[in-house]
């Protein structure tokens, strides 16, 4: 079970340079792996900065999804009148394509880090909210009785039956962001940005150096994967009862 | 003591009309006494059980703990629900603490009366699991040993082994009086199950549905400690005969 994802990713790589090869496939239309690690290592401390710029967006994107979301999701389930309220703001921002909105913020904002990480924030905060309000709604109403029998007020109900009971859809939430948060940043970058994967793809092409693109595309991948990977990694570790319940949701 | 007087409920129905769940209950439960209420479904006893919790407020009527009037939870009140409803990211020990942690009533010795408890109901041992990691039968354990935690002077049950096999029912009802008489708590106790309101109870509240009312209340004369060998006694058949003939009496006159 645990070998079988490397061991599809190996295959799709061993398919691809084999089928580059045995078609003569011209490298600027699509490289081999061999050809794109090879470029890709001749100028490795600049491909090394670039991807530390967009890990730093992608980092500080995902943090500010999680630091704004978790209390914009209490805030949303705790009265139906605040979630009527907040919830067609929400569509809003996610009704905009981020795309046309990243030369406004930039123009709004300077060419600097600020924009590129609202950009990545306004594309991954929104799953993270939908998720987090669903767990807090979804607390079973008799554990939401048990609190009351004990006299809790809807603060305590908050943080010590809905929150602990969310934490599974948190996490459900997170995975999503985390993986949002990587195409946030390259969005950011492909329209204003001097260094980061987003910009190393669209010189890289300028230029035709297919090779170099496609080293910043597998790269972006593999930011995603470690990054849902580290989020599934703090939940085992941290909430062992949460893994287990959602491997339980499918199942009921 | 428990007292109900002229208590009435009616929730709005879905379409705006007023439905009556409860009405005329009357009733007095003294200090230490076990009070069973049985009764078909839709006959109010959940309901019955949630006023006197405090958790719904009473359309009609008032009910009062020793001689105050129940208008929130009380402290004082325990509740046991027909599901364990168990913290699933808390273990046994933290679960069973919870409502007193929750009330901030609790003390250096709360983990040591907690662990004492769950000795007492067979699970020495278990402190650490989690919820998931027990059976349905521990699992209800625990959700009495919660209530039971809190000392309280009421101990409300809503059909708490309801969802239990029935070999596991039998052995948790003698546990639990047990426990029970121990702590010297009123208890009422919701059931579908007419000899376990005998086995169990002092009186046997019997009630009929549309709107609930109170239809009879059975008392049981058997002495404690009780167990299953009184089901021969024929006192406990007088009782359940009594029982049973208004329950479907009443039935029988509503379907005709």
């Amino acid at each position: 079970m645990r070998l079988s994802g490397p061991i599809a990713i190996v295959t799709l790589f061993l398919l691809w340079e084999g089928g580059v090869r045995a078609f003569g496939i011209p490298e600027f239309l699509l490289p081999a792996p061999s050809a794109i690690w090879t470029d890709a290592m001749r100028i490795w401390p600049t491909v090394l900065n670039h991807t530390l710029s967009t890990l730093q967006t992608v980092l500080l994107g995902f943090a500010a999804s999680v630091i704004i979301s978790l209390p914009l999701a209490m805030l949303i389930a705790s009265s139906p009148a605040i979630s009527a309220a907040i919830y067609p703001l929400l569509v809003i921002t996610q009704s905009i394509p981020k795309v046309a909105l990243a030369p406004i913020l930039i123009i709004a904002l300077g060419a600097n880090e600020l924009p590129r990480v609202i950009v990545t924030f306004l594309v991954a905060f929104f799953p993270l909210v939908v998720a987090s309000v669903a767990g807090l709604l979804a607390a079973p109403p008799e554990l939401i009785e048990l609190a009351r029998a004990c006299r809790a007020g809807r603060m305590q109900q908050m943080l010590r039956i809905r929150l602990p009971h969310a934490v599974p859809f948190v996490f459900g939430g997170l995975k999503v962001a985390a993986a949002l948060s990587v195409v946030g940043a390259v969005v950011a970058e492909f329209v204003g940005a001097d260094a980061g994967l987003g910009y190393l793809i669209q010189t890289s092409m300028a230029f035709f150096r297919t090779p170099l693109a496609f080293a910043a595309v597998v790269i972006l991948a593999m930011m995603g994967m470690a990054l849902f990977a580290i989020v599934g990694l703090i939940e085992r570790i941290l909430f062992p009862w949460s893994t287990s319940a959602q491997a339980n949701i499918p199942a009921a | 003591m428990i007292l109900l007087s002229g208590v009435g409920k009616t929730f709005r129905g879905r379409d705006g009309g007023e439905v009556q769940a409860l009405t005329g209950i009357d009733l007095r439960v003294a200090p230490g006494e076990f009070v069973a209420i049985v009764g078909a479904s839709g006959c109010g006893k959940s309901t019955l059980l949630r006023l006197v919790a405090g958790l719904v407020p009473v359309s009609l009527g008032r009910i009062e703990v020793d001689g105050s009037l129940v208008a929130d939870p009380r402290a004082d009140t325990a509740m046991v629900f027909q599901a364990p409803t168990l913290l699933p990211w808390a273990d046994v020990l933290r679960n069973v603490t919870f409502p007193l942690r929750l009330m901030g009533k609790a003390t250096r010795e709360t983990e040591d009366r907690a662990r004492a408890l769950l000795a007492k109901a067979g699970l020495a041992g278990f402190e650490t699991k989690l919820p998931r990691e027990l059976s349905g039968g521990m699992q209800q354990r625990v959700a009495i040993c919660r209530a039971l935690l809190q000392q309280p002077r009421v101990l409300l049950m809503d059909e708490p082994f309801g969802a239990l096999d029935a070999l596991t029912r039998e052995e948790m009802s003698l546990e639990l009086l047990r426990i029970w008489g121990e702590t010297g708590a009123a208890v009422l106790f919701v059931t579908h199950s007419i000899s376990e309101a005998v086995l169990l109870a002092d009186r046997v509240v019997v009630m009929s549905p549309r709107p609930g009312r109170i239809a009879d209340i059975v008392p049981v004369e058997l002495p404690r400690p009780r167990d299953f060998a009184q089901e021969a006694h024929p006192a406990f058949h007088a009782a359940a005969q009594r029982i049973r003939a208004t329950i479907y009496q009443r039935g029988a006159a509503h379907a005709a």
